[in-house]
């Protein structure tokens, strides 16, 4: 109950008028703030899109808001006759790879942490959050060299194998996992199903959600990657949507940045996110939130 | 015992999966690059000297390192504070829901999912000195065009622009739950008590929210100290490293000049000064739970 706001309509005074003046006037207040907000952060995104479809004169002209007759031709040109489609193949490819290992092993090494009973659980857990805590960019020079005496520098499987586990993932189904009744797993465990079965059959039905949030921040952010994809690659034909994508601006950068088709590519590439983005929201911030209650 | 040895085996096949990726990749490079650290490595040539903490001693006494620290110390001090401040301001004003807030949530939260570099590009677009549409936005207002990433005293403050429009939603998303959180008989009773509405912000939602605060304090700082993609995209660290943050130098350090031995130093004070921020946060949020 909110006695603090909703005026008794019956006695229509003066003074209760007035207090329903000034509620109106601050939402009023509040709604132009929020347009105001709005706009400035969906500036960028429409930005880009009509950049995207402009000449480069065109472009140079900041009093223009739209183009005279949209370039299509623009898009045509980095959707076919560009290698911007191979980096987001590249994207696609590297990070559904990724996130399905981590995936799996992480809902093993969750399922282990908190149905099974083993020496040095505890010790484990420390460890595993210790590393939650190490900033990635620590970690790269000895990566690097890993990765180039197995070989595998300059190729997907090095792009892989150096980012198999999400912590964050692990620590996100621990936590859902927790959550639920012994009754079930102890039940499964009578029926003496397996722990296999009973992680996909039993724990994995009842935790879906939290699964779906791992799967699309984690794959958000392997498909976003682009400090140390950018450090173990160097072909262009295994560039990431990041690293290919400053390829393409730089490389264009020879003869004056190509504005329009450098707004056409990023459009190309952050679109389909804000699609999926708007299709999955609910998921995304269900699986942040949880993160509150690790750290916090 | 044929049994535990059976319970010990499916123990393994449940933790190995996840567990020895995490060594190879996560525990043992932190302690083989805090040895690098004590060397003189410089990745060309196999040998190498233990020079114990002479790099340590050279790091934190050099110029560079100095600057950037301050510029680290500007970068996730103001992108921290804006973050945090605009993401409080924005759940403030949506977290009691009406028609089209919803709308404004995905709005505000979705530049945090697409790639830093793509809107980084565009935003270099927007900065750009003579056609770019900041400047036109700010000589709408009177103000003199600036030179924005062209500029050591601007540079700083795109970046920063950047940054905060990136976060801003992250951290708003975690401001509507905790607003939900508290509990509204307090509010209650301060109405009763005829409190303002400033007095129950300051003296209600304030307390109550704050493990949030810390936790957004640390995080936002964290990622502040490992900010790379929009640096390197804006400034690449210049102009005249008004913009190398301690990340920014250890890749150059490490990756560019092959300097292993000072860039790893450089990576262990780095993982240090996380590693202290998260026991902070730690030990402030357990003194401190209101809910």
């Amino acid at each position: 109950m909110d006695l603090s706001v909703k005026p008794v309509k019956s006695l229509n005074t003066p003074v209760k008028r007035s207090a329903q003046l000034t509620a109106l006037f601050y939402t009023v207040l509040k709604m132009i703030l929020l347009c105001a907000l709005g706009i400035f952060t969906a500036f960028p995104f429409m930005w880009m899109a009509v950049s995207a479809l402009k000449t480069k004169p065109e472009l140079m002209d900041v009093s223009l808001f739209l183009p005279r007759s949209p370039q299509w031709n623009n898009l045509y040109e980095v959707l076919f006759r560009s290698p911007l489609p191979r980096y987001i193949f590249n994207s696609l490819f590297v990070s559904a790879v990724t996130v399905a290992y981590q995936v799996v092993s992480g809902a093993m090494f969750a399922y282990a942490a908190v149905f099974m009973r083993f020496k040095g659980k505890k010790a484990l857990f420390a460890v595993t959050l210790g590393c939650y805590m190490v900033p990635g960019a620590a970690t790269y020079i000895p990566c690097y060299i890993i990765l180039s005496k197995m070989g595998l520098l300059d190729t997907y499987t090095g792009l892989i194998v150096s980012n198999l586990v999400s912590i964050f993932g692990i620590f996100l189904l621990r936590q859902a996992f927790a959550q639920l009744p012994r009754e079930f797993t102890e039940a499964a465990a009578l029926d003496r199903a397996g722990h296999w079965r009973t992680l996909w059959r039993v724990v994995f039905p009842m935790t879906r959600p939290t699964f779906l949030s791992f799967i699309l921040i984690s794959f958000i952010g392997c498909y976003n990657n682009y400090m140390w994809p950018a450090l173990i690659t160097n072909r262009p034909e295994l560039s990431l949507v990041s690293q290919g994508l400053r390829r393409f601006f730089i490389e264009g950068g020879a003869y004056g940045t190509n504005w329009p088709l450098v707004m056409a590519g990023s459009a190309l590439i952050i679109v389909p996110l804000l699609v999926l983005f708007a299709v999955l929201q609910k998921h995304f911030i269900a699986g942040l939130s949880a993160d509150a209650g690790i750290k916090g | 015992m044929k049994f535990t040895l059976r319970k010990n085996l499916t123990v393994a096949a449940f933790v190995l999966p996840a567990l020895i990726p995490l060594a190879v990749f996560w525990i043992w490079p932190i302690f083989n690059a805090a040895y690098i650290s004590l060397t003189n490595w410089d990745y060309m040539t196999a040998e190498y000297d233990f020079v114990a903490f002479r790099q340590y001693e050279k790091l934190l006494s050099s110029g560079e390192f100095h600057k950037a620290l301050l510029n680290t110390l500007v970068f996730c001090a103001a992108s921290a504070v804006l973050t945090i401040a605009g993401g409080l301001g924005l759940a403030s004003l949506l977290h009691r829901g009406f028609r089209g807030s919803g709308l404004f949530r995905a709005l505000f939260f979705s530049p945090w999912i697409t790639p830093t570099v793509a809107v980084s590009l565009v935003w270099m677009w927007i900065f750009d000195e003579k056609n770019g549409i900041a400047n036109a936005v700010i000589g709408l207002f009177g103000l003199p065009a600036l030179k924005w990433v062209g500029s050591s005293a601007t540079a700083m403050l795109a970046v920063i622009i950047v940054t905060v429009w990136k976060s801003v939603g992250y951290a708003m998303v975690f401001y509507l739950t905790a607003l939900d959180k508290v509990p509204k008989s307090l509010y209650e009773a301060a109405a009763l008590d005829r409190a303002s509405r400033r007095q129950s912000f300051f003296w209600i939602t304030l307390p109550c929210i704050s493990p949030t605060t810390f936790f957004l304090a640390v995080v936002t700082t964290i990622n502040g100290l490992q900010a790379y993609d929009q640096i390197q995209i804006l400034t690449q660290g210049g102009p005249a490293g008004s913009t190398r943050t301690l990340l920014y130098l250890y890749y150059q350090l490490g990756f560019e000049k092959y300097d292993m031995g000072r860039a790893s130093a450089l990576a262990v004070t780095l993982l240090l000064l996380c590693i202290a921020l998260s026991f902070a946060q730690n030990l402030i949020s357990k003194r401190m739970v209101h809910y």
